[in-house]
């Protein structure tokens, strides 16, 4: 019998050393997806029914509060339980404190070790600050407004050259599409770019990131943070969300107060280029569950059993993210359309639709949290681990550098049971929450119970249909 | 007082030699290595100590270890991790290679293809390292191999693809450490059609490792007189099996499978769903279920069913002095899980092969009593020079054949059957079962 193996060309691939270009070929005999693990026992779970529960739960949070006045509740939204004042202001040391650390990662990126699960920075950057720091700030309130690496470093250089910003004027110009387009770049990066967790790379992008920041902010001055940085955006409107609200000003000192979480999320409208933001960062979370599916594969003619890797489907992503956006943009806007319509409603689109995007939040932070959780569990110990010898040179500061890494605490039939179910309750409650703050947010802007609930009607059925989409997203077959 | 003796790693800076191995309890951590080999470098530095003393240069032997840290391999890339590092500790508390401590430089190439090649130029070109090794899946290897080759960099597989033995490589590919898919799937024939069944019937997924499968097998129980009277083929997005079942002929005496995937379980629900306890004899390849503990809900339907293992995942009773000492290093149980997390079940059907490979790399080196890269051709010469590695510490998964003009070594498989929740082996096969015409040679294409 004839044994050759069957080593078909697939893909053309250039060599970027100058050699000759190099052809990957699809091949046989690649060892199977031993890793059946989590999502595996999540499909013998009986997730169909998580999945209309989850509908109906939500489906009922807004027909229960069909009934509640929605006067009631928005004067709940506004109360305020201040718990703690001070005078001072820590943001400029923190954010000092934040600087040097990020310097000193940057540092570790570039001149440590090569294995991503032993250096410091993609550990840090990718799961302790954008996954972790993500969740606090949606639970805790808005800790990047201090923990930010440029607010120090831009005063200080500023009180020292006695530096006047040029351009100020232009930013509200702007709007939010500097953020837009650096988010989009930013969630390419993490979701697209081949090698995201590469150390050296990493250690290049955050810190020319870090220099670009730095010399806009010298442009525009330093609410550029509020308006074209694209983390500190995001993370202000997830703050927003969260029951600690603290407001920090150089006159009034740090005042701490207890809110009804969402609450701060009706206070104010966003123009169309916000409202672009805030629907990009729930696509951005909700492709990167998508394009793990075997339905994504599927539908892009991929084998997910031996999938080629993230160089082999740059395009493919690339284009299924910016569609994927479009259309989820596409939705809202019809459902915030035909709610107005059908309300009767005085104001344009755009602009019930600038209020009302912001109940997005829940649950973008909710996808966050279930998409992330496992990833943050495992890294979150591999960064405990490398942060004792963050150059690779055999130190244990901390005397962690050689902790065992408990890499299977997602694995096994009663782990995926329970990350399953914190998934699924983040997901269900990440929508109610949602439909309450934009029931609130409807009433907020007209004033008038039944236009609150009738121009929520389409968009209540967006939720519905999101919460069975996020459920189905982490209960189908997907590759890790 | 006296300075304690250092290391200096090259690129990275100074080791302790003297730090003990305080958190290595039972498994072994990322840093294991880099402690081996301060370890080496303490006995270097003290006095009487005469291999080191002997050597002409005490730099390490760097080994590029291409990772699956990132991408679909990550899972069966943490245990070939471990596995290395424990191998390297090994080596180097016994005197490293040729008097030089082993270094090992991980790079991540995220399971792909294109990675995978730009990893190997970094190796050669920015680490500096000796040889690359390690990795697993076959198209990484094969999107690696031409860089490997224009670079003349000796690469050591351990990916069981039959790529590396079909010639469609190049000389710089070798593949010591462990057997071939074709190997493994033509050796089970013959016990299969003697004790299960002469009418076989094989579930595989539809793509071209199933086909694998599908072929070697087929060809190999006909030429045990035996016959392949179904192949149910299951396309790859599949996540529902039920409706497939029904292709599987009545008379089917053993039923072959080698599902892969997360959906496996569900394979394995739905099968017993099907067949309650009235089913045809049960054989699989353990690929569907490495990693994942056989005593899970879902999976009673295996009890009593056989599976092929490269090396066995739970202790046997009649285990040898190597394969235990070989277990204890790696840091894994009885049940072949982490012993610092029991759920933490290792890919032991494979993993082996990081160990063995790396003691071939030891023995070639030695015999062309390496110096640099400009031994890098010898290096490969010496291990096709290699003709049988003997059962051992070094290669505790049994003695080897090793065929130097495709590169590829021949081992025992072992057969187990599911009994209690656990894998207890009940047959090892010859290793001429798994032997078969060689279709290439390496050995007459030019450096």
């Amino acid at each position: 019998m004839a044994l050759a193996v069957r080593i078909g060309r697939r893909l053309s691939l250039s060599w970027q050393g100058g050699l000759a270009a190099s052809l990957v070929m699809a091949v046989s005999t690649q060892p199977a997806l031993a890793h059946a693990a989590e999502r595996g026992f999540v499909l013998l779970l009986p997730t169909g029914h998580y999945r209309l529960g989850g509908a109906l739960a939500v489906l009922a949070s807004f027909l229960l509060l069909a009934f509640v006045p929605p006067r009631a509740l928005a004067e709940q939204a506004r109360r305020a339980l201040v718990v703690g004042r001070c005078r001072a202001d820590g943001r400029v040391t923190a954010s000092l404190l934040a600087f040097l650390w990020l310097v000193f990662l940057i540092l570790t990126g570039w001149f440590g070790s090569p294995d991503p699960l032993s250096n410091p920075l993609p550990l840090f950057f990718w799961s302790i600050f954008w996954i972790g720091l993500t969740i606090a700030q949606g639970l805790i309130g808005n800790l990047w407004a201090w923990l930010n690496p440029w607010t120090s470093p831009h005063s200080l250089f500023v009180r020292a050259t006695g530096w006047r910003t040029p351009f100020a004027w232009a930013l509200n110009r702007l709007g939010y599409w500097p953020a837009l387009a650096g988010f989009f770049a930013f969630a390419w990066f993490e979701l697209v770019y081949p090698a995201p967790d590469d150390p050296r790379r990493l250690a290049l992008v955050v810190g020319t990131y870090w220099l670009f920041t730095f010399f806009a902010m010298l442009v525009f001055g330093p609410k550029w943070l509020a308006r074209g940085e694209c983390i500190s955006v995001f993370l202000s409107f997830v703050s927003r969300m969260a029951p600690l609200a603290c407001d920090t000003g150089r006159a009034t000192g740090t005042t701490l107060s207890l809110r009804w979480p969402g609450a701060r999320l009706v206070e104010k409208g966003l123009p169309f280029s916000g409202a672009l933001f805030v629907l990009f960062a729930l696509a951005a979370v909700s492709f990167d569950g998508l394009m793990h599916t075997f339905t994504w594969f599927g539908l892009n003619g991929l084998n997910p059993l031996e999938f080629p890797g993230r160089s082999a489907v740059i395009g493919v992503n690339s284009i299924g993210l910016l569609v994927f956006f479009t259309l989820l943009a596409v939705v809202f806007f019809l459902a915030v359309d035909v709610g107005e319509r059908l309300a009767g409603g005085t104001v344009s689109t755009a602009e019930a639709a600038g209020r009302l995007v912001l109940t997005l939040v829940p649950i973008a932070l909710a996808y966050h949290f279930a998409h992330y959780l496992g990833a943050l569990l495992v890294s979150g110990q591999y960064a405990l681990a490398a942060i004792s010898d963050p150059f690779a040179t055999g130190l244990d500061l901390f005397g962690t550098a050689d902790m065992p890494i408990v890499a299977a605490v997602t694995s096994g039939a009663d782990a995926a049971w329970i990350v399953w179910n914190l998934q699924a309750a983040a997901i269900v409650a990440g929508h109610i929450l949602a439909v309450a703050v934009a029931h609130v947010a409807a009433y907020e802007r007209e004033r008038d119970a039944r236009h609150a609930v009738v121009s929520q009607l389409p968009l209540a059925l967006l939720m519905v249909a999101y919460t069975v989409f996020g459920l189905w997203l982490l209960s189908t077959p997907s590759v890790a | 007082m006296r300075k304690r003796p250092q290391f200096y790693r090259k690129g990275t800076g100074m080791i302790d030699a003297t730090s003990n191995n305080r958190s290595n309890r039972n498994g072994l951590s990322r840093r294991t290595a880099l402690k081996g080999i301060g370890a080496a470098a303490g006995l270097m530095a003290g006095p009487g100590f005469v291999r080191y003393a002997g050597a002409q240069t005490s730099a390490p032997i760097r080994i590029g270890f291409q990772a699956h840290r990132t991408g679909i391999g990550a899972a069966y890339g943490r245990w070939y991790e471990r596995t290395t590092n424990a191998a390297v500790k090994a080596i180097n508390a016994a005197g490293g290679i040729n008097g030089r401590p082993l270094e090992i430089v991980v790079e991540d190439d995220g399971t792909d293809p294109k990675r995978g090649a730009e990893v190997v130029e970094k190796f050669a070109n920015q680490h500096k390292v000796d040889l690359v090794f390690g990795t697993l899946f076959s198209h990484v290897v094969v999107g690696s191999a031409p860089t490997a080759g224009e670079l003349k960099m000796p690469y050591y597989v351990v990916s069981e693809g039959y790529h590396v033995a079909s010639g469609k490589l190049n000389r710089y590919v070798v593949q010591p450490g462990i057997t071939d898919v074709r190997s493994q799937v033509t050796s089970m024939a013959p016990w299969v059609s003697s004790n299960l069944g002469r009418k076989a019937t094989m579930i595989f997924p539809d793509y071209a490792f199933g086909h694998d499968h599908r072929d070697f097998f087929t060809a190999a129980m006909k030429a045990q007189g035996a016959e392949v009277i179904a192949q149910v083929a299951i396309p790859p997005t599949e996540s529902s099996f039920t409706r497939y079942f029904p292709q599987i002929p009545r008379e089917t005496e053993v039923l072959y499978h080698v599902m892969v995937g997360p959906a496996v379980l569900t394979f394995v629900k739905e099968l017993g769903e099907f067949y309650g306890s009235n089913r045809p004899e049960i054989f699989g390849f353990i690929d569907s279920l490495e990693a994942v503990d056989m005593a899970s809900p879902g999976l009673e339907f295996l009890e009593g069913t056989y599976f092929w293992e490269g090396m066995p995942r739970y202790l046997q009773a009649d285990v040898g002095d190597a394969e235990r000492a070989y277990r204890d290093a790696v840091g894994i149980d009885e049940n072949g899980a982490s012993k610092d997390d029991p759920q933490d079940v290792s890919t032991a059907a494979h993993m082996f092969g990081c160990w063995e490979t790396l003691y071939v790399i030891k023995a070639a080196m030695e015999a062309v009593d390496y110096k640099g890269p400009q031994d890098r051709a010898k290096v490969i010469e010496a291990t096709e020079a290699m003709t049988e590695f003997p059962a051992g510490l070094e290669h505790p998964q049994g003695r080897k054949i090793f065929n130097g003009k495709i590169h590829q070594c021949f081992g025992h498989q072992n057969i187990s059957l599911v009994k209690d929740g656990r894998l207890e082996v009940i047959h090892r096969t010859a290793i001429e079962d798994g032997m078969y015409q060689p279709e290439a040679d390496y050995t007459s294409m030019s450096f």
